[in-house]
Protein backbone atom coordinates (compact mmCIF):
# COMPACT_ATOMS: atom_id res chain seq x y z
CA UNK A 1 0.00 0.00 0.00
CA UNK A 2 0.87 3.35 -0.68
CA UNK A 3 2.44 5.25 2.46
CA UNK A 4 1.00 8.66 0.64
CA UNK A 5 -2.76 8.08 0.49
CA UNK A 6 -4.43 10.64 2.35
CA UNK A 7 -7.32 10.49 4.18
CA UNK A 8 -9.97 12.77 4.95
CA UNK A 9 -12.44 12.96 7.74
CA UNK A 10 -15.02 14.97 8.47
CA UNK A 11 -16.63 14.46 11.50
CA UNK A 12 -19.09 15.92 13.86
CA UNK A 13 -17.53 16.41 17.10
CA UNK A 14 -20.17 14.96 18.98
CA UNK A 15 -19.84 11.85 17.37
CA UNK A 16 -15.44 12.24 17.46
CA UNK A 17 -14.98 13.74 20.75
CA UNK A 18 -11.63 12.22 20.81
CA UNK A 19 -9.90 12.76 17.25
CA UNK A 20 -6.94 10.26 18.49
CA UNK A 21 -9.40 7.61 18.07
CA UNK A 22 -8.65 7.54 14.18
CA UNK A 23 -5.43 9.57 13.42
CA UNK A 24 -3.26 7.35 15.69
CA UNK A 25 -3.93 3.90 14.28
CA UNK A 26 -4.46 5.35 10.75
CA UNK A 27 -1.04 7.15 11.05
CA UNK A 28 0.20 3.64 12.11
CA UNK A 29 -1.50 1.83 8.97
CA UNK A 30 1.01 3.95 7.35
CA UNK A 31 -1.56 6.68 6.20
CA UNK A 32 -1.80 10.58 6.25
CA UNK A 33 -4.57 11.86 7.93
CA UNK A 34 -6.16 14.63 8.90
CA UNK A 35 -9.45 15.06 10.80
CA UNK A 36 -12.14 18.42 10.61
CA UNK A 37 -13.96 18.77 13.46
CA UNK A 38 -17.57 19.69 12.31
CA UNK A 39 -20.10 21.08 14.76
CA UNK A 40 -22.35 18.55 13.02
CA UNK A 41 -21.83 16.43 10.24
CA UNK A 42 -24.81 17.68 8.10
CA UNK A 43 -22.80 20.96 8.22
CA UNK A 44 -20.47 19.32 5.12
CA UNK A 45 -22.37 20.42 1.77
CA UNK A 46 -21.68 18.01 -1.50
CA UNK A 47 -19.52 20.89 -2.70
CA UNK A 48 -16.77 19.85 0.21
CA UNK A 49 -17.03 16.66 -0.20
CA UNK A 50 -16.19 17.08 -3.89
CA UNK A 51 -13.38 20.04 -3.27
CA UNK A 52 -12.14 18.18 -0.70
CA UNK A 53 -11.54 15.26 -3.19
CA UNK A 54 -10.30 17.38 -5.80
CA UNK A 55 -7.70 18.67 -3.89
CA UNK A 56 -6.28 16.75 -0.74
CA UNK A 57 -7.95 13.56 -0.19
CA UNK A 58 -7.26 10.18 -1.59
CA UNK A 59 -10.54 9.07 0.79
CA UNK A 60 -13.25 11.01 1.98
CA UNK A 61 -14.87 9.93 5.33
CA UNK A 62 -17.98 11.19 6.80
CA UNK A 63 -18.73 10.49 10.09
CA UNK A 64 -21.99 11.37 11.88
CA UNK A 65 -23.88 10.40 14.70
CA UNK A 66 -26.56 7.58 14.46
CA UNK A 67 -29.68 9.47 13.32
CA UNK A 68 -31.88 9.25 16.46
CA UNK A 69 -28.73 10.80 18.32
CA UNK A 70 -27.86 13.85 16.00
CA UNK A 71 -28.46 16.70 18.08
CA UNK A 72 -29.32 18.92 14.66
CA UNK A 73 -32.50 16.21 14.01
CA UNK A 74 -32.01 15.73 10.94
CA UNK A 75 -28.32 16.35 10.72
CA UNK A 76 -27.23 12.79 10.15
CA UNK A 77 -29.87 12.08 7.84
CA UNK A 78 -29.56 14.98 5.56
CA UNK A 79 -25.36 13.83 5.90
CA UNK A 80 -26.62 10.20 4.13
CA UNK A 81 -28.39 12.04 1.68
CA UNK A 82 -25.67 14.58 0.48
CA UNK A 83 -23.00 11.54 0.36
CA UNK A 84 -25.51 9.58 -1.80
CA UNK A 85 -25.80 12.53 -4.15
CA UNK A 86 -21.80 12.84 -4.42
CA UNK A 87 -20.89 9.37 -4.46
CA UNK A 88 -23.92 9.43 -7.82
CA UNK A 89 -21.48 12.88 -9.23
CA UNK A 90 -18.00 10.71 -8.19
CA UNK A 91 -19.78 8.19 -10.43
CA UNK A 92 -20.39 10.32 -13.15
CA UNK A 93 -17.12 11.95 -12.81
CA UNK A 94 -15.53 7.94 -13.35
CA UNK A 95 -14.25 8.11 -10.10
CA UNK A 96 -14.70 4.97 -7.41
CA UNK A 97 -17.56 6.02 -5.10
CA UNK A 98 -15.84 4.11 -2.40
CA UNK A 99 -13.40 6.88 -2.05
CA UNK A 100 -16.24 8.61 -0.19
CA UNK A 101 -16.92 6.31 2.50
CA UNK A 102 -19.52 7.66 5.61
CA UNK A 103 -20.27 5.98 9.29
CA UNK A 104 -23.25 6.77 11.99
CA UNK A 105 -20.77 6.38 15.24
CA UNK A 106 -22.39 6.27 18.90
CA UNK A 107 -20.08 9.10 20.09
CA UNK A 108 -16.70 7.46 21.02
CA UNK A 109 -18.15 3.53 20.58
CA UNK A 110 -14.35 1.88 20.20
CA UNK A 111 -15.81 -0.77 19.00
CA UNK A 112 -17.26 0.69 15.65
CA UNK A 113 -13.93 3.19 15.60
CA UNK A 114 -11.69 -0.12 14.80
CA UNK A 115 -14.09 -1.18 12.58
CA UNK A 116 -14.08 1.93 10.53
CA UNK A 117 -10.49 2.29 10.64
CA UNK A 118 -9.81 -1.26 9.37
CA UNK A 119 -12.51 -0.60 6.77
CA UNK A 120 -10.25 2.82 5.86
CA UNK A 121 -7.23 0.91 5.90
CA UNK A 122 -8.54 -1.76 3.18
CA UNK A 123 -10.27 0.87 1.44
CA UNK A 124 -6.89 2.67 0.88
CA UNK A 125 -5.24 -0.37 -0.01
CA UNK A 126 -7.59 -0.86 -2.30
CA UNK A 127 -7.88 2.21 -4.43
CA UNK A 128 -4.78 3.56 -3.65
CA UNK A 129 -4.11 7.12 -4.89
CA UNK A 130 -7.43 9.02 -5.96
CA UNK A 131 -6.19 10.29 -9.97
CA UNK A 132 -8.34 12.74 -10.01
CA UNK A 133 -7.21 14.83 -7.20
CA UNK A 134 -4.85 17.43 -8.06
CA UNK A 135 -1.31 16.97 -7.83
CA UNK A 136 -1.53 13.39 -8.34
CA UNK A 137 0.91 11.61 -10.42
CA UNK A 138 -0.35 7.78 -10.86
CA UNK A 139 2.39 5.25 -12.38
CA UNK B 1 -40.51 29.91 -10.67
CA UNK B 2 -38.47 28.22 -13.53
CA UNK B 3 -37.91 24.90 -12.72
CA UNK B 4 -34.41 22.96 -14.34
CA UNK B 5 -31.98 19.67 -14.15
CA UNK B 6 -28.80 19.03 -14.56
CA UNK B 7 -27.35 17.85 -17.73
CA UNK B 8 -25.65 14.43 -17.79
CA UNK B 9 -21.57 15.21 -16.82
CA UNK B 10 -20.51 13.71 -19.69
CA UNK B 11 -22.87 16.28 -21.97
CA UNK B 12 -21.19 19.20 -19.92
CA UNK B 13 -17.78 17.85 -20.65
CA UNK B 14 -18.26 17.29 -24.13
CA UNK B 15 -19.22 21.33 -24.65
CA UNK B 16 -16.31 22.40 -22.94
CA UNK B 17 -13.49 20.10 -23.72
CA UNK B 18 -11.72 22.62 -26.02
CA UNK B 19 -11.69 25.44 -23.51
CA UNK B 20 -9.00 26.05 -20.99
CA UNK B 21 -10.28 29.13 -18.90
CA UNK B 22 -14.32 28.20 -17.94
CA UNK B 23 -16.55 30.30 -15.81
CA UNK B 24 -19.55 28.71 -14.11
CA UNK B 25 -22.14 31.13 -13.49
CA UNK B 26 -24.97 30.44 -11.46
CA UNK B 27 -28.13 31.97 -10.70
CA UNK B 28 -29.19 32.48 -7.01
CA UNK B 29 -33.04 32.81 -7.78
CA UNK B 30 -35.47 29.73 -9.40
CA UNK B 31 -32.41 27.64 -10.11
CA UNK B 32 -30.91 28.03 -6.61
CA UNK B 33 -34.68 27.21 -4.96
CA UNK B 34 -34.52 24.20 -7.21
CA UNK B 35 -31.12 23.09 -6.26
CA UNK B 36 -29.44 22.89 -9.31
CA UNK B 37 -28.13 26.07 -10.48
CA UNK B 38 -27.21 28.05 -7.48
CA UNK B 39 -23.81 28.93 -5.91
CA UNK B 40 -23.77 25.43 -4.26
CA UNK B 41 -24.72 23.77 -7.40
CA UNK B 42 -22.19 25.93 -9.04
CA UNK B 43 -19.26 24.88 -6.78
CA UNK B 44 -20.59 21.10 -6.93
CA UNK B 45 -20.12 21.26 -10.69
CA UNK B 46 -16.97 23.06 -10.72
CA UNK B 47 -15.29 20.45 -8.43
CA UNK B 48 -16.90 17.53 -10.89
CA UNK B 49 -16.11 19.04 -13.97
CA UNK B 50 -12.32 19.47 -12.59
CA UNK B 51 -11.73 16.12 -11.50
CA UNK B 52 -13.92 14.70 -14.72
CA UNK B 53 -11.27 16.64 -16.85
CA UNK B 54 -8.23 15.35 -15.06
CA UNK B 55 -8.93 11.44 -15.42
CA UNK B 56 -9.58 12.70 -19.30
CA UNK B 57 -6.19 14.22 -19.19
CA UNK B 58 -7.39 17.89 -19.32
CA UNK B 59 -6.37 20.69 -16.41
CA UNK B 60 -8.88 23.21 -16.27
CA UNK B 61 -8.85 26.51 -15.03
CA UNK B 62 -12.56 27.18 -13.49
CA UNK B 63 -13.97 30.00 -12.17
CA UNK B 64 -17.06 30.46 -10.29
CA UNK B 65 -19.48 33.32 -9.83
CA UNK B 66 -23.06 33.39 -8.90
CA UNK B 67 -24.92 36.22 -9.53
CA UNK B 68 -29.14 37.25 -8.62
CA UNK B 69 -30.88 36.58 -11.62
CA UNK B 70 -29.25 35.82 -14.93
CA UNK B 71 -32.48 36.58 -17.08
CA UNK B 72 -31.59 40.72 -16.26
CA UNK B 73 -29.55 42.78 -17.59
CA UNK B 74 -28.43 44.71 -15.24
CA UNK B 75 -27.19 41.60 -12.71
CA UNK B 76 -24.99 39.91 -15.10
CA UNK B 77 -22.81 42.96 -15.41
CA UNK B 78 -19.87 41.44 -12.67
CA UNK B 79 -20.63 37.60 -14.59
CA UNK B 80 -19.48 40.06 -17.41
CA UNK B 81 -16.28 40.94 -16.17
CA UNK B 82 -15.66 37.86 -14.79
CA UNK B 83 -15.66 36.33 -18.77
CA UNK B 84 -13.31 38.79 -19.84
CA UNK B 85 -10.58 36.43 -19.56
CA UNK B 86 -12.21 33.39 -20.27
CA UNK B 87 -12.37 30.89 -23.11
CA UNK B 88 -16.44 29.94 -22.19
CA UNK B 89 -18.82 30.41 -20.10
CA UNK B 90 -21.01 27.50 -18.60
CA UNK B 91 -24.36 28.76 -17.98
CA UNK B 92 -26.65 27.35 -14.65
CA UNK B 93 -29.54 29.36 -15.32
CA UNK B 94 -32.23 28.44 -16.73
CA UNK B 95 -33.02 29.30 -20.74
CA UNK B 96 -33.28 32.84 -20.79
CA UNK B 97 -30.66 33.28 -18.29
CA UNK B 98 -28.37 31.31 -20.50
CA UNK B 99 -29.36 33.65 -23.55
CA UNK B 100 -29.45 37.17 -22.02
CA UNK B 101 -25.42 36.30 -20.65
CA UNK B 102 -25.42 35.51 -24.32
CA UNK B 103 -26.56 38.58 -25.88
CA UNK B 104 -23.81 39.99 -23.30
CA UNK B 105 -21.09 38.23 -24.51
CA UNK B 106 -21.06 38.39 -28.46
CA UNK B 107 -17.33 36.91 -28.53
CA UNK B 108 -17.50 34.32 -25.95
CA UNK B 109 -19.26 30.84 -26.41
CA UNK B 110 -22.04 30.14 -23.59
CA UNK B 111 -23.00 27.15 -22.71
CA UNK B 112 -26.33 25.86 -20.60
CA UNK B 113 -25.48 23.57 -17.82
CA UNK B 114 -29.01 23.03 -17.45
CA UNK B 115 -32.17 21.76 -18.98
CA UNK B 116 -34.92 24.09 -18.41
CA UNK B 117 -38.12 21.88 -17.57
CA UNK B 118 -41.13 24.00 -16.71
CA UNK B 119 -42.65 26.40 -14.29
CA UNK B 120 -43.58 25.65 -11.19
CA UNK B 121 -43.38 25.33 -7.02
CA UNK B 122 -41.58 23.32 -4.76
CA UNK B 123 -44.22 21.12 -3.77
CA UNK B 124 -42.55 19.51 -0.87
CA UNK B 125 -38.41 19.06 0.16
CA UNK B 126 -36.88 17.95 -3.32
CA UNK B 127 -40.40 17.78 -5.03
CA UNK B 128 -40.63 20.24 -7.67
CA UNK B 129 -44.14 19.82 -9.48
CA UNK B 130 -45.59 21.83 -13.00
CA UNK B 131 -48.15 24.14 -12.47
CA UNK B 132 -48.34 26.64 -15.65
CA UNK B 133 -47.61 26.04 -18.50
CA UNK B 134 -47.71 29.93 -19.36
CA UNK B 135 -50.46 29.15 -21.92
CA UNK B 136 -50.59 33.89 -21.75
CA UNK B 137 -54.59 33.32 -20.96
CA UNK B 138 -55.28 32.52 -17.38
CA UNK B 139 -58.14 30.19 -16.28
CA UNK B 140 -57.36 29.75 -12.31
CA UNK B 141 -60.15 32.30 -11.28
CA UNK B 142 -62.80 29.20 -13.38
CA UNK B 143 -61.19 26.46 -11.55
CA UNK B 144 -60.47 27.53 -8.10
CA UNK B 145 -56.96 28.25 -8.65
CA UNK B 146 -56.11 24.69 -10.07
CA UNK B 147 -54.73 24.82 -13.76
CA UNK B 148 -56.36 22.64 -15.66
CA UNK B 149 -54.50 23.17 -19.15
CA UNK B 150 -51.15 21.93 -16.89
CA UNK B 151 -52.00 19.42 -14.46
CA UNK B 152 -55.08 17.69 -16.59
CA UNK B 153 -52.90 15.50 -18.68
CA UNK B 154 -55.36 15.91 -21.27
CA UNK B 155 -55.79 19.85 -21.05
CA UNK B 156 -58.97 19.96 -20.53
CA UNK B 157 -61.23 22.70 -19.78
CA UNK B 158 -65.06 21.03 -18.86
CA UNK B 159 -64.23 18.79 -16.48
CA UNK B 160 -62.85 14.71 -16.25
CA UNK B 161 -62.14 12.53 -19.16
CA UNK B 162 -63.49 9.46 -16.99
CA UNK B 163 -60.33 7.49 -17.02
CA UNK B 164 -59.40 8.32 -13.13
CA UNK B 165 -59.17 5.42 -10.84
CA UNK B 166 -59.07 6.27 -7.38
CA UNK B 167 -58.71 10.01 -7.34
CA UNK B 168 -56.11 9.62 -9.71
CA UNK B 169 -54.96 10.52 -13.54
CA UNK B 170 -54.72 7.55 -15.77
CA UNK B 171 -51.57 8.36 -16.78
CA UNK B 172 -49.96 7.07 -13.65
CA UNK B 173 -50.98 3.71 -15.10
CA UNK B 174 -48.62 3.93 -18.03
CA UNK B 175 -46.22 5.76 -16.29
CA UNK B 176 -44.84 5.02 -12.81
CA UNK B 177 -45.25 8.10 -11.58
CA UNK B 178 -44.10 9.13 -7.70
CA UNK B 179 -46.18 10.52 -6.01
CA UNK B 180 -48.55 9.62 -8.53
CA UNK B 181 -50.20 12.19 -10.30
CA UNK B 182 -53.96 13.07 -9.02
CA UNK B 183 -57.00 13.99 -11.46
CA UNK B 184 -56.92 17.56 -11.55
CA UNK B 185 -60.94 18.17 -12.08
CA UNK B 186 -61.70 15.96 -8.87
CA UNK B 187 -59.05 18.63 -7.13
CA UNK B 188 -60.93 21.75 -8.72
CA UNK B 189 -63.97 19.85 -8.12
CA UNK B 190 -63.06 19.06 -4.17
CA UNK B 191 -61.55 22.86 -3.90
CA UNK B 192 -65.00 24.41 -5.44
CA UNK B 193 -66.77 22.24 -3.15
CA UNK B 194 -64.72 23.86 -0.09
CA UNK B 195 -65.35 27.60 -1.31
CA UNK B 196 -69.32 26.68 -1.98
CA UNK B 197 -68.86 26.97 -5.46
CA UNK B 198 -69.67 24.12 -6.97
CA UNK B 199 -72.11 26.52 -9.53
CA UNK B 200 -69.24 27.23 -11.49
CA UNK B 201 -68.54 23.92 -13.20
CA UNK B 202 -72.40 24.45 -14.79
CA UNK B 203 -70.86 27.06 -16.83
CA UNK B 204 -69.72 25.73 -20.08
CA UNK B 205 -65.61 26.55 -21.11
CA UNK B 206 -65.31 27.57 -24.78
CA UNK B 207 -62.82 26.45 -26.48
CA UNK B 208 -60.02 28.44 -25.28
CA UNK B 209 -58.05 31.15 -27.81
CA UNK B 210 -54.70 29.15 -28.09
CA UNK B 211 -53.73 32.27 -29.73
CA UNK B 212 -51.38 34.16 -26.86
CA UNK B 213 -49.89 30.81 -26.22
CA UNK B 214 -46.06 29.45 -27.50
CA UNK B 215 -47.70 28.39 -31.28
CA UNK B 216 -47.21 31.66 -32.34
CA UNK B 217 -43.24 32.93 -32.02
CA UNK B 218 -41.45 34.46 -29.65
CA UNK B 219 -44.05 36.50 -27.14
CA UNK B 220 -43.21 39.83 -25.98
CA UNK B 221 -44.72 41.86 -23.15
CA UNK B 222 -43.99 45.55 -23.84
CA UNK B 223 -45.03 48.12 -21.07
CA UNK B 224 -44.13 52.04 -22.03
CA UNK B 225 -44.29 53.48 -18.48
CA UNK B 226 -41.73 50.93 -17.77
CA UNK B 227 -39.66 51.88 -20.59
CA UNK B 228 -36.65 54.15 -20.12
CA UNK B 229 -36.62 57.34 -21.23
CA UNK B 230 -35.05 57.92 -24.63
Amino acid sequence: MSPTVTVVLLACRQAVPDPESFTGPLKGAGLNIRVVLEPCSSKVEVFQMLRTLAHEADLLWMVGCPEKACQMVEGSRRMTQRVAHAREYLQEIGLEPERLGMVLLPAGNQEIVDATVNEIVERARILGLNPARAGTKVA
Amino acid sequence: MIVGTRKPLAEIQDMLKKYDRLLLAGCETCVAECASGGRREVAELAAALEMAFRLAGQEKDIQEISVDRQCVHEFLLDVVDAAQDRDAVLSLACGAGVQALADRLPETPVFPALNTQFIGETAARGLWLENCRGCGNCLLALTGGICPVTRCAKSLLNGPCGGARNGLCEINLAKKCDPEVPCAWLQIYDRLKTLGELDRLLALCPPKDWSSGDAGGPRRVRRPDQEARG
